[in-house]
């Protein structure tokens, strides 16, 4: 069977080219896919800091478990400001068999001749930093320098550091050299001085005794660290302990997750849709197979054999193509910053295989379904003279059709009623259930259309329109694909591509109407409480906040969240307005905490409420709800007072310092004077801040918008197939056409009404799903009823359509008219 | 009457077939009973929706009857399953139709042998060169059906039903599509395939001219059969379906 499908699709390989250009794509997809969740799954950090010690003891992650429906679940995530450990772990881990050597190691960010981070001199044994030129430094004002930072400077010179915000004297004690980040070793009494965070230390590492089983130390480190919610890392996690990279695994493993599953589904879709039409379209032939010799099982057989070799061959090209795809998306990730520069990106031993696997299963199973007509084929239509296309829609599809579009429906009133994330979850499955309820409609809704396009079409484009509407109505079955395909493009497309705009805009237009101050000092070293006193000092400063940007812990949907909070001190009202829609940003005090209005929608808090959640260090909090406000994607969902956040964030200090001036103050020269004060900062007009930002959204809604670029890219195609298949396929049909009198301008003509009606029934549908979304979405993130979409973006969206009409229809029909028409219709088709 | 195996190629018995579309009833066939006996060449013959074709269609498995029986050999075809079906049509029921008879994406080789293929037998070369030599296509077999002419394509259709060696081969309007010098090659083949290897052949025909190559000639009117006569010569038949034209107009 295996050489006859071989045989038969060696020479019509023209129209088996659209099955094979979404196979081949399909395998393109995931196997970069996969090679991104390969290298996130493989990747372990190699330890670089901690790499001569044998145990890490660190607090990189929170663990808790949730109650979802009876299921226990066991949720862990990163912390992301990196959690502590006492410092008093240190000496209990002394006590353990077979320890030789502990040390508990602090992180100061330094700013020297480049950002470094100083640790106390202990700590240089965990790497080994060792001492090439001069001494380890003795005395409170000494530093050892990292080679790569000191330049022509040598032991007994002066350096100058900015440490916790200030610029600093030391007297360079000693030159060391060592592996990983930059750093500068103090004394350890003056490093716990400058970490400013009594009892509590970064991590603590321990080297074992030479000889002793290390992985019996390691289990007696952890046992012992156990208590304190910190994890003993060990052998190849070593690396873990001191690298926030998982933030990268995360990522990669997300995306090729969410988005594979997607490529499979719309991979078996297509597959289906272009088997099932050169099935339809082969209908002739394949009666007579059966009629001949075939038993139905053999025709099925032979069609699934085709799909395999197809996928095979798919895979062949696919395969390289998929390994240069990845190497691209590895180049834009890294150049983008959403990896680190020297991620090693593996370069799939398990996904090309694992890709070509799944193409080759979805592609033989989407066959068997399509064949499954086969077997209705009766053995006597190969003595027809025509080959009629039976009208076929089961009842079966019809009732999922119904139901689906209901539960579309029933999506759609939950986005009204929820708030928060479940509004955005309703609206994410709405869109979903939408666009599989047209899938399954789509033989009636073309029929339909067709139906109600009549007198438009008739209208406009005379006799030709007539022809449009009966070749609609009698092409519903075959054009499925091509509806479905296009309302999943714009569909999709539109909501979330619109989205990440509507998100871009919303958020800088939230900050620039949010901030009352005109100045801002920034610095990216970090700027001490000094700073706000200093800038309130000014004359003519109206009001002065030291805003600090962090994030926080909480529980979403039984899931964990990490998620962008805000930490200001007294005063923020006069500078930040965040538009408060109940309760008062005044009644914050020091145990108050202020939620976005999404925020408070999923966790289901009112102004009064206990919020309960973890800082970014994982340290459990318990604050009043004192205020719900509107401008969440600004200025972050949570809103602290400083005193809560203060050290429990890696830098502890403030990143910006926002500055309002009286009106008609000239302040400008005394706050130029403030910034030079603080080494490293800047003074900046807060609307330039806003660009900064604008920029940064930009870089992470380009994530977004290549993924959805790509589904869309890959849908597109799948009506493009099928539309070329389509419209090759009448050869036969038009040349009885013009025989019978059409001209070729009506025949053009007519293909234009035809694929106005399609393509535009198709527009209507996938922009009023998009609509639909895009409201509900943007509702529940911003209040705004009423969605913003740039012009190029119609622009876009209808072009784009025009565009797929033109070279997939306009222009093979334009080459089929141009043989005359005697010619062909003594072919077969 | 027993089937007596060896001299009947294909018997039907009380043969009904009943199509409905939309609710209503049309009756092709009305309880045909027919005999056609080995190596014998009957023309079936009849006006449009006399339910010629139908016969053909269910005495050759392809549809399946209303009520009523059918055998091809020895075997009753009521009972057999789809598959069942298909396989007795691949081994011993040839076809001729009057177009679209050919795989496009297969030589006329690979046509020939697509029933023996798809049965998994091996091919028997001698039979087989002894067929294309008899249907004279042997310069042709690495040809797609596209380069070769009508009549040449129904001469494949023609090797490609002797290549199992059927029971019975059936034509429907196999000249239909032909001109009258092709027409009358294609038939001296058919006529000479019954008197030199002794095959069954029952055609469909509306063409006097092509019924007279037969034996035996078979009208139909409104699903039953209304002359069997051996064939008496093109004229007569003419005759003969003229008159039944008026008889059957005469009646309604």
């Amino acid at each position: 069977m295996i050489k006859l499908a071989a045989q038969m699709l060696r020479r019509r390989i023209g129209s088996a080219l659209a099955t094979l250009v979404a196979l081949t794509v399909g395998v393109v997809i995931l196997t970069a896919l996969g090679a991104m969740v390969e290298s996130g799954l493989r990747y372990r950090p190699a330890a670089q800091q901690y790499a001569a010690a044998d145990v890490v003891v660190a607090h990189r992650d929170l663990s808790f478990t949730t109650k979802e429906l009876g299921d226990v679940n066991r949720v862990t995530v990163a912390l992301p400001e990196g959690g502590t450990v006492p410092a008093a772990l240190a000496d209990e881990l002394r006590s353990v068999p077979g320890v030789a050597t502990v040390v508990a190691d602090v992180r100061v960010p330094v700013v020297g001749s480049g950002p470094a981070t100083g640790h106390g001199w202990s700590s240089a044994v965990l790497t080994p930093y060792e001492i090439i030129k001069g001494d380890p430094p003795a005395q409170a004002g000494d530093v050892v320098l990292d080679a790569r930072l000191a330049g022509d400077a040598g032991p007994g010179d002066r350096t100058t550091l900015l440490v916790g915000g200030s610029a600093r004297e030391f007297r360079v004690s000693g030159i060391a050299t060592g592996a990983g980040p930059e750093s500068v070793f103090f004394t350890d009494a003056q490093a716990a001085k400058l970490a400013a965070n009594s009892g509590k230390v970064d991590a603590i590492g321990v080297v074992a005794e030479p000889g002793a089983d290390k992985k019996a130390v390691a289990a007696a480190v952890g046992k012992v660290a156990g208590g304190t919610g910190a994890k003993a890392y060990a052998g190849s996690d070593l690396g873990a302990a001191e690298s926030d990279e998982g933030s990268a695994r995360t990522l990669l493993i997300t995306i090729g997750a969410s988005l594979g599953g997607y490529v499979v589904m719309l991979v078996g879709f297509v597959v289906a849709g272009t088997i099932g039409l050169s099935v339809r379209h082969r209908r002739r032939d394949l009666a007579l197979l059966r009629a001949v010799a075939a038993t139905p099982g053999q025709v099925r057989r032979m069609v699934v054999a085709e799909a395999m070799l197809l996928g095979l061959a798919g895979a062949a090209i696919g395969v390289p193509g998929g390994y240069l795809a990845t190497e691209w998306v590895h180049g834009q990730f890294a150049g983008r910053g959403f990896l680190p520069a020297g991620f090693p990106m593996s370069i799939g031993v398990l996904s090309a295989p694992a890709a070509v696997l799944t193409i080759v299963l979805v592609a033989m199973l989407s066959a068997l379904a399509a064949a499954r007509r086969v077997t209705r084929i009766r053995p006597t239509e190969a003595l027809g003279e025509a080959a009629v296309e039976p009208a076929e829609s089961g009842k079966v599809r019809l009732v999922f059709g119904v139901l689906t579009l209901a539960g579309a429906g029933t999506a759609g009133s939950l986005t009204v009623g929820a708030g928060g994330q479940t509004a955005l979850a309703g609206a994410i499955g709405m869109l979903y259930l939408f666009v599989t309820a047209v899938a399954l409609l789509a033989p009636w809704i073309n029929r339909t259309s067709a139906q109600l396009l009549t007198p438009l079409l008739r209208g406009v484009w005379g006799t030709s329109g007539y022809l449009a509407t009966k070749n609609l109505k009698a092409s519903a079955q075959g054009m499925t694909t091509v509806l479905t395909a296009l309302v999943l493009s714009v569909g999709f497309g539109g909501s979330v591509w619109f989205l990440q705009d509507n998100l871009q805009r919303q958020t800088v237009e939230q900050v620039r109407e949010g901030t009352l101050a005109q100045h801002a000092l920034v610095s990216p070293a970090g700027l001490p409480g000094s700073a706000v006193a200093d800038a309130r000092a000014v004359p003519g400063v109206q009001a002065a906040t030291g805003v600090r940007r962090t994030s926080v812990i909480l529980k979403v949907l039984g899931d964990a969240e990490a998620v962008p909070a805000q930490a200001v001190d007294v005063g923020g009202a006069a500078t930040l307005d965040l538009r408060v829609t109940s309760g008062s940003m005044a009644d914050l005090g020091a145990d108050g905490v202020a939620v976005s209005q999404l925020q408070a929608g999923s966790s289901g808090w009112k102004v009064g409420d206990r919020a309960r959640f973890w800082l970014g260090d994982g340290t459990p909090v318990e604050l009043r709800v004192a205020a719900i406000y509107q401008r969440g994607l600004g200025f972050g969902d949570v809103t602290l007072p400083r005193e809560v956040v203060a050290g429990h964030t890696a830098r502890n200090l403030d990143d910006q310092v926002l500055i309002r001036t009286a009106p008609g103050a000239d302040a400008d020269r005394a706050l130029a004077a403030l910034a030079a004060r603080y080494p490293g900062s800047a003074l900046v007009a807060s609307a330039d801040l806003n660009q900064q930002l604008a920029q940064d959204l930009a870089v992470s809604a380009w994530l977004n918008k290549l993924l959805i670029g790509v589904m869309v890219g890959y849908a597109a195609l799948a009506a493009a197939n099928t539309m070329v298949m389509a419209a090759l396929a009448r050869r036969r049909e038009l040349s009885l056409l013009r025989l019978v009198g059409v001209t070729k301008r009506q025949v053009k003509r007519m293909v234009h009404a035809e694929q106005t009606g399609l393509l535009g029934v198709a527009l209507v549908i996938g922009g009023g799903i998009a609509a639909t979304t895009l409201v509900a979405v943007v509702n529940a993130l911003t209040g705004d009823p009423v969605p913003y979409v740039p012009a190029l973006g119609w622009v876009a969206v209808i072009g784009g359509t025009a565009l797929l009409a033109l070279v997939t229809t306009v222009l093979p029909i334009g080459r089929l008219l141009r043989v005359p028409a005697v010619e062909s219709i003594g072919t077969k088709e | 009457m027993t089937p007596t195996p060896g001299a009947v190629a294909v018997r039907t018995e009380q043969l009904t077939r009943v199509y409905r579309t939309g609710g209503q009833g049309v009756t092709a066939l009305a309880g045909v009973d027919a005999t056609f006996a080995r190596g014998t060449f009957t023309a079936v013959m009849g006006p449009s929706g006399s339910g010629k074709s139908t016969l053909l269609q269910t005495a050759a498995g392809l549809d399946r009857p209303t009520s009523g029986r059918v055998w091809i050999g020895a075997t009753e075809l009521s009972r057999l399953s789809e598959t069942a079906l298909t396989k007795l049509r691949r081994t011993h029921v040839g076809f001729v139709f009057q177009a679209f008879n050919l795989i496009g994406a297969l030589t006329v080789e690979e046509n020939i042998l697509l029933p023996l293929r798809l049965a998994d037998v091996r091919a028997d070369r001698r039979w087989l060169a002894e067929v294309v030599e008899r249907v004279g296509l042997g310069d042709r077999l690495r040809h797609r059906p596209s380069a070769l002419s009508g009549g040449q394509q129904q001469r494949v259709a023609i090797a490609r039903a002797l290549a199992t060696r059927p029971e019975v081969i059936f034509c429907d309007e196999p000249t239909g599509a032909l001109d009258t010098q092709t027409a009358a090659e294609v038939l001296a083949l058919l006529r000479a395939v019954v008197d030199e290897q002794g095959q069954t052949v029952i055609m469909v025909t509306h063409d006097p001219v092509a019924a007279s190559y037969a034996d035996r000639v078979m009208v139909l009117a409104d699903g039953r059969i209304v002359r069997d006569m051996p064939q008496p010569g093109a004229n007569r038949i003419a005759e003969e379906l003229a008159s039944l034209g008026r008889t059957v107009q005469g009646v309604r």
